[in-house]
C-alpha cells in the first residue's frame, strides 16, 4: 500500500479527498483465513469539496457511493489515500484525536425506516449526538432538541413519540435534525430522498435547502436519481464502478456531459412532459453493471460503452482530462456536443481527436 | 366492447385498528393496446386497485364490491377455476417488488416452465425452450447457460427482466406492471421501459402502469389516472393531462417534481401529510392540504365529471373550470419555463 | 460445497473434543473414588485399590487419563471396561443403543406427521374450530412432562383399556432363544407404540406450532402471489411453492432436536422399562460407574454431530442460497 498522501487543502476548500481506495477483503476458510480477492468498492477517488457548496454523486446501485461516504465520515478505515477535512488529515487520526472532528461531519442515511431505533423516543434519537459529545446538560439538551425539531418543521411536542409513529418523510426529518444537533460543517446525505415519494421528496429537498441558506452548511448528496441531484447541486460527480469518470459544475454537466455514461445516464431520465418524452431517444446501456471483484481492464465503462475503440479503451487507462472551467472527464472519446442521438454516438467514435493532446496544448508546457 | 371495464370498484380491509378503505369507487376502461397509467402518492391505493381485479387481495377480512368486465365477464364473481384460466394466461401481472416475488428455491426455468405448463399441454422440452426465447427476448445474455440459476444469483434488474419473461410467457392481452422499475436505477430503468414498449409492439397487449414517477408515466402511457387516497380524481390522455391539469392535486404532484428541463429554486411542496384511510376527511378527500379550499369542498364530495371542453377529461373538483385554466398555465409556465 | 463440509466435520471434532473433555472434568471433581466404587464400596482392601488405581491410571493427571481416553478411542474404537460389571462398554452400548434409536427415529417420524399434518391444516384455516382444538392440544402437549403423560398413557391404554403393554421391549429381530420374550417385528412396533406416542407428544406439539407459524408467513410471501398470478391452482401453490420454503427451518430445527430428544428417552425409557441408553446412563450414574457414563455420552455426541451434519448437508441440498458459503 502506497503512503497516504497528505492533500493539501487551498484556502476555501472544506473537504479534500485524494486518491481515496476502499478495497474489501474476500476471504475464505473460518481457521485459516485467506483472501482470495477484493471487492474494489472505491478505486482511487479524487475530489474536494468548497465551504458551503452541495457536490452531487450519482451513478448506479452499487458503484461505491455508501462505501465513499462512509470512508469520508470515518464509518470506514480506507485502504489508500488521504482525506482532508478543515486543513487537517483524517486519514491518520486516532479515535480520540478524531473525536472532536466527527462533530463537524455528519451523516444522513438512505432508509428512512431502519436509520433510527425503533425502541428510542426521537428525543432520545436527536439529542443522542449531544450527549455523546457531552455538549450541555441534559435541561440544555433538552431544548436543543426542541429547537431542532421546529428547525426540520417538526411539532416540539412530538419529543416523547417513537419512530414508528411517524410517516416516512418526518422521519427523514428526524434523520435531518440528528445529523444538525452537533452543529456540523459537513453533512453528507447518503440518497435522503430515494424511499419517499415525489411530494414528500419535496419537503425533504426544500427543507435542506433551506438549512443551508441558514446555517451556511456543506453537502455531499448522494442521489440516483439525477433530476433530484440537479436541483440541489451546485457541482456534480459521477461515478462508475468505483471510480470518478466525470465532475463539473452542475450546468456544465448537464447541458455538456463528455463522458458516454453521463450521456447515457442524462438520457435514460424520463422526462414529466410528454411532448418533450416522446422526442427523446435514450441511449440504452447493454448488459448490467459488471462487478467490482474484477472490474473490466483499463475504462470499466468500455464492454458497455457505445464509443469502444479496441486497442484504445481496453488498454489505457484514461485519466480525467480537463476542459476547462474545472470540467474534467475520464475517457478518451468524449461526447463533442449534446444532446446525442444513439446513433451519432456510435458514428463519431473513430476519428475523434484525442483530448490529451488538445489539452498539453492548451496547457504551459 | 372494451377489454376491461372497471366499475365502481372498492375494496376495504376490515383491520384491528378498523376499516380501512383501500380503492373506493374506482372506474376506468381499457382497450386493446393501449396503455393505462395510475400514479399517485404511495398508500393511495394503486396497486390494491390492481390486486383486487386479478382476485389476488388476501381472503380473509377483505371486502370487495363494483365490477371488472374482462371481455364482457365479470371477475369479482369468476368462479377460482375460470378465474385460473385467466391469470397468468389473459391477464399477468409484474409486482412491485423483483426481490421478493421469485420463489428463491426453485430454479428460473423451472419457474417460467410452470407458468407455461399450466396453461398449455406442451412437453417439459417445448416449455422450456419457450422459456429460454423469452428469458432471450427479456435480454438476459447466455440465457440457455442461466435458465438453471436461482433467483439469488440474479442482479435486482435480472430478475425484474425475469418477472417480465414471465408475465410474456403465454401473450397475455393485458399486463399489469406494478410499478415494475421503482426499485432500479435510472439506466436499468431505462431498459426496462424500452423492453416494455418493444414487446407491446410485437404482441399488441395493453398495459396498466402503476407508479408514483410522473416521468415514466409521461413516456409510456396514453391515458393517465391520478388516484389520491383511494379515489379517482382525474381521468385524461397523457396529452390534456400534462397539458392541462385540472385537479389540485395533480398540479402538486407536478409541482414538486425536481425536472431536468427546467430551473427551479424552490420546489412547491403539497402542505401536509396524506389523510389516513381509517378516517378520511369529509367531503373532498384532498381539502386539508388544498391550496384552494372553498367549504363546499369540507361538506360535498366532488363527481368525477368531464370537463366542458373535452369529454374525455375527467376530474373531481368543486373549483370553476375557469380559475382551473389559469393555475394550470400558470403551473405549466413556472414548471417548463425553459422546456420551449 | 466440499469446503462447507470440511468446515462442519472440522466443528464436529472440536465439539466432539470439548464435550468428552468436559464431561471427564465433571466426574474427576466429583466427589467419588471410582476405585473404592470398584472395589466394593466402603469394604474396600487398599490392595484392591491400589491395583486398580494403577490399572486404570487413576493417580495421573487428568489430561494424562484424559489422553489415554482417547487414543483408546480414536486408535482402536475402544470404550474401555465397564467399572461396576468389567462388562465391554462397546458390547453394553450396542446392545441399548437400537432400543434407543427405535425410540427416537419412530418418535420422530411420528412427531413430524403429526406436526405436519396439524401445523398445514390449522395454518390454512386459521382461527377455525381445529385450529383453535389444535392449539390446546399443542398447550397440553408443551407443558405437560413426559413422566407424567407417560404414567396416564400406560394406566389409560395398557391397565384400563389393554390395547397396549405397559412395559419392556421386544426385539425386531426375533427374541433370543429360550429367553421366552416377545420378538419380530410386530412385538417390536405393538411395544413400542405406548413409548413413541408419549416420546413424541412435546416436540409434535412444538413442531406443529412453528409449522403453523411458518406456512403462514409463507403464505404471505410475494412469490407465492406470484404463483397465484401464473394461474396455478391452491393446491400446486401449496405442495411446489409454500411447503419447501415453510420446511426450510423445520429441517435444521429437527437436526436440533434430534440432540435435544435424546435427552427426552431418559424419561421415556424409565417409565416403559426400555433398555435403552437412558437406562445405561442412569444406572452408570446410581453406581458411579464412570466408564460407562463416558461411553454413553461419546457415543451420544457422536450420533448428535454426525445427525446434526447430515441435516446440513441436506439443508444445504434443498435450499439453494447456502449452497456458496
Ligand atoms: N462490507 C462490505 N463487504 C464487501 N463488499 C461490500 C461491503 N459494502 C459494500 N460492498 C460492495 O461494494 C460495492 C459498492 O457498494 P455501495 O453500497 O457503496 O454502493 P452504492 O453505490 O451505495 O449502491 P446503492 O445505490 O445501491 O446504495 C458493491 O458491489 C457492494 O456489494
Ligand atoms: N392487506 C391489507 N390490510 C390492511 N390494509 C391494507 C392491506 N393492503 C393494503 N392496505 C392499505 O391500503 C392502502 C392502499 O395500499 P396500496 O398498496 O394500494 O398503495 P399503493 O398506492 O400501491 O402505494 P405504493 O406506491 O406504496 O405501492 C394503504 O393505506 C395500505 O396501508
Ligand atoms: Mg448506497
Ligand atoms: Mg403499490
Amino acid at each position: 500500500m502506497e503512503a497516504a498522501q497528505a492533500p493539501e487543502a487551498r484556502g476555501d476548500e472544506l473537504l479534500v479527498v485524494n486518491d481515496v481506495k476502499k478495497y474489501f477483503p474476500i476471504t475464505r476458510g473460518i481457521i485459516f483465513q485467506k483472501q482470495i480477492g477484493s471487492v474494489q468498492a472505491v478505486d482511487g477517488v479524487s475530489f474536494s469539496v468548497k465551504k458551503g457548496e452541495t457536490l452531487g454523486i450519482v451513478g448506479e446501485s452499487g458503484c461505491g457511493k455508501s462505501t465513499l461516504a462512509r470512508c469520508i465520515v470515518k464509518l470506514l478505515d480506507t485502504t489508500g489515500g488521504g482525506i482532508s477535512f478543515d486543513g487537517r488529515d483524517i486519514t491518520k487520526l486516532s479515535r480520540t484525536a478524531m473525536r472532536p472532528i466527527r462533530r463537524e461531519m455528519t451523516m444522513i442515511f438512505q432508509d428512512p425506516y431502519a436509520s433510527l431505533n425503533p425502541r428510542k423516543r426521537v428525543g432520545f434519537i436527536i439529542g443522542e449526538p449531544l450527549e455523546v459529545h457531552n455538549l450541555g446538560s441534559s435541561s440544555e439538551i433538552k431544548m436543543r432538541v426542541q429547537e431542532l425539531l421546529e428547525v426540520v418543521g417538526l411539532n416540539p411536542e412530538h419529543y416523547n413519540r417513537f419512530p414508528h409513529e411517524f410517516s416516512g418523510g418526518q422521519r427523514q426529518r428526524i434523520g435531518v435534525a440528528r445529523a444538525l444537533a452537533v452543529n456540523p460543517k459537513l453533512i453528507v446525505c447518503d440518497e435522503p430522498v430515494s424511499a419517499l415519494d415525489v411530494s414528500v421528496q419535496a419537503q425533504i429537498l426544500n427543507l435542506l435547502k433551506d438549512l443551508q441558506d441558514d446555517f451556511g452548511l456543506t453537502y455531499i448528496f448522494i442521489a440516483h436519481d439525477l433530476n433530484v441531484v440537479r436541483h440541489i447541486s451546485d457541482r456534480v460527480l459521477v461515478m462508475y464502478l468505483g471510480k470518478v469518470v466525470e465532475i463539473a459544475s452542475r450546468d456544465l454537466l448537464y447541458a455538456e456531459p463528455k463522458h458516454p455514461y453521463t450521456g447515457a445516464l442524462l438520457s435514460a431520465v424520463p422526462i414529466a412532459n410528454p411532448a418533450l418524452g416522446r422526442k427523446r431517444e435514450p441511449i440504452v446501456l447493454e448488459g448490467d453493471v459488471p462487478s467490482p471483484v474484477n472490474p473490466p481492464s483499463a475504462c470499466h465503462f468500455h464492454p458497455r460503452c457505445p464509443r469502444f475503440v479496441q486497442g484504445h479503451c481496453d488498454v489505457e487507462e484514461p485519466p480525467l482530462y480537463p476542459f476547462g472551467n474545472g470540467h474534467v472527464a475520464a475517457c478518451h472519446y468524449p461526447l463533442e456536443r449534446w444532446p446525442m442521438s444513439a446513433d451519432e454516438i456510435r458514428r463519431a467514435s473513430s476519428p475523434v481527436q484525442s483530448p490529451s493532446s488538445q489539452s498539453r496544448e492548451e496547457l504551459p508546457a | 366492447m372494451a377489454l376491461l371495464e372497471v366499475k365502481d370498484l372498492r375494496t376495504s380491509f376490515h383491520t384491528e385498528d378498523g376499516i380501512v378503505g383501500a380503492v373506493d369507487g374506482v372506474s376506468f376502461s381499457l382497450e386493446k393496446g393501449e396503455t393505462l397509467g395510475i400514479v399517485g402518492e404511495s398508500g393511495s391505493g394503486k396497486s390494491v386497485t390492481c390486486l383486487t381485479i386479478m382476485g389476488l387481495n388476501a381472503k380473509r377480512n377483505t371486502v370487495s364490491s363494483g365490477e371488472a368486465l374482462w371481455k364482457g365477464k365479470n371477475l369479482l364473481d369468476m368462479k377460482p377455476r375460470e378465474l385460473r384460466d385467466v391469470r397468468g394466461n389473459e391477464i399477468s401481472m409484474i409486482f412491485q417488488d423483483p426481490m421478493t416475488s421469485l420463489n428463491p428455491v426453485q430454479t428460473i426455468g423451472n419457474q417460467l416452465i410452470e407458468a407455461v405448463q399450466l396453461h398449455r399441454d406442451v412437453s417439459q422440452r417445448v416449455a422450456r425452450a419457450r422459456a429460454v426465447e423469452l428469458l432471450k427476448a427479456v435480454g438476459i445474455p447466455r440465457a440457455e447457460g442461466r435458465i438453471d440459476d436461482y433467483p439469488h444469483q440474479f442482479s435486482g434488474g435480472m430478475r425484474q427482466r425475469v418477472m417480465i419473461a414471465m408475465a410474456l410467457i403465454n401473450d397475455p392481452d393485458l399486463l399489469i406492471a406494478d410499478e415494475p422499475t421503482t426499485a432500479l436505477d435510472v439506466t436499468t430503468q431505462a431498459q426496462i421501459i424500452n423492453l416494455m414498449k418493444r414487446l407491446q409492439e410485437d404482441f399488441g397487449s395493453a398495459i396498466i402502469f402503476i407508479t408514483h414517477d410522473l416521468g415514466v408515466v409521461a413516456e409510456t402511457a396514453d391515458d393517465v389516472l391520478v388516484m389520491y387516497a383511494a379515489r379517482v380524481v382525474e381521468h385524461a390522455d397523457v396529452d390534456q393531462l400534462f397539458g392541462r391539469p385540472q385537479h389540485p392535486y395533480t398540479w402538486g404532484l407536478m409541482g414538486s417534481l425536481p425536472r431536468l428541463e427546467t430551473d427551479l429554486d424552490r420546489l412547491i411542496q403539497i402542505p401536509g401529510q396524506p389523510p389516513s384511510l381509517l378516517r378520511p376527511p369529509a367531503g373532498c378527500r384532498f381539502h386539508p392540504r388544498c391550496p384552494h379550499v372553498m367549504e363546499v369542498c369540507k361538506t360535498t364530495v366532488p363527481e368525477l365529471v368531464p370537463t366542458q371542453r373535452d369529454p374525455e377529461h375527467l376530474q373531481a373538483c368543486h373549483l370553476d373550470e375557469e380559475t382551473k385554466d389559469r393555475e394550470a398555465a400558470k403551473l405549466l409556465e413556472a414548471t417548463m419555463a425553459k422546456a420551449g | 460445497m466440499f469446503r462447507y463440509l470440511i468446515r462442519r466435520i472440522l466443528w464436529a471434532v472440536l465439539l466432539f473434543i470439548v464435550i468428552t473433555f468436559v464431561t471427564f472434568v465433571i466426574f474427576f471433581m466429583g466427589p467419588n473414588d471410582p476405585a473404592r466404587a470398584q472395589c466394593g464400596g466402603d469394604q474396600a482392601q487398599p490392595a484392591c485399590l491400589k491395583l486398580v488405581t494403577e490399572h486404570y491410571g487413576l493417580d495421573k493427571p487428568i489430561y494424562v487419563q484424559y489422553w489415554r481416553f482417547f487414543k483408546r478411542l480414536v486408535f482402536q474404537q475402544n470404550l474401555g471396561h465397564s467399572y461396576a460389571t468389567g462388562q465391554s462398554i462397546n458390547q453394553a452400548i450396542g446392545k441399548a443403543a437400537p432400543v434407543t434409536a427405535s425410540l427416537v427415529f419412530g418418535g420422530a417420524i411420528l412427531w413430524m406427521i403429526m406436526g405436519l399434518l396439524i401445523g398445514v391444516y390449522s395454518a390454512l384455516k386459521p382461527r377455525s374450530l381445529l385450529d383453535r382444538t389444535a392449539m390446546v392440544f399443542v398447550l397440553i402437549g408443551i407443558s405437560a412432562h413426559p413422566v407424567w403423560i407417560g404414567l396416564i398413557f400406560e394406566y389409560l391404554f395398557g391397565v384400563k383399556l389393554k390395547w397396549t403393554p405397559i412395559a419392556n421391549y421386544a426385539n425386531f429381530f426375533g427374541a433370543p432363544k429360550d429367553s421366552g420374550l416377545p420378538g419380530g417385528p410386530w412385538q417390536w412396533f405393538y411395544h413400542m407404540i405406548l413409548p413413541w406416542c408419549t416420546f413424541a407428544i412435546l416436540f409434535a406439539a412444538l413442531y406443529a406450532r412453528m409449522i403453523r407459524a411458518n406456512v403462514m408467513e409463507t403464505l404471505n410471501e410475494d412469490f407465492v402471489r406470484t404463483a397465484r398470478a401464473k394461474g396455478a391452482p391452491e393446491r400446486r401453490v401449496l405442495f411446489s411453492h409454500v411447503l419447501r420454503n415453510a420446511l426450510l427451518p423445520v429441517v435444521t430445527m429437527l437436526g436440533m432436536d434430534i440432540g435435544v430428544a435424546l435427552g427426552g428417552a431418559i424419561f421415556t425409557e424409565t417409565v416403559y422399562q426400555l433398555p435403552g441408553l437412558g437406562r445405561s446412563l442412569i444406572i452408570g450414574v446410581q453406581s458411579n460407574d464412570f466408564a460407562t457414563v463416558q461411553g454413553v455420552v461419546v457415543f451420544a455426541t457422536i450420533a448428535i454431530l454426525l445427525f446434526n451434519l447430515i441435516v446440513d448437508v441436506l439443508y444445504a441440498w434443498i435450499d439453494p442460497r447456502i449452497r456458496l458459503t
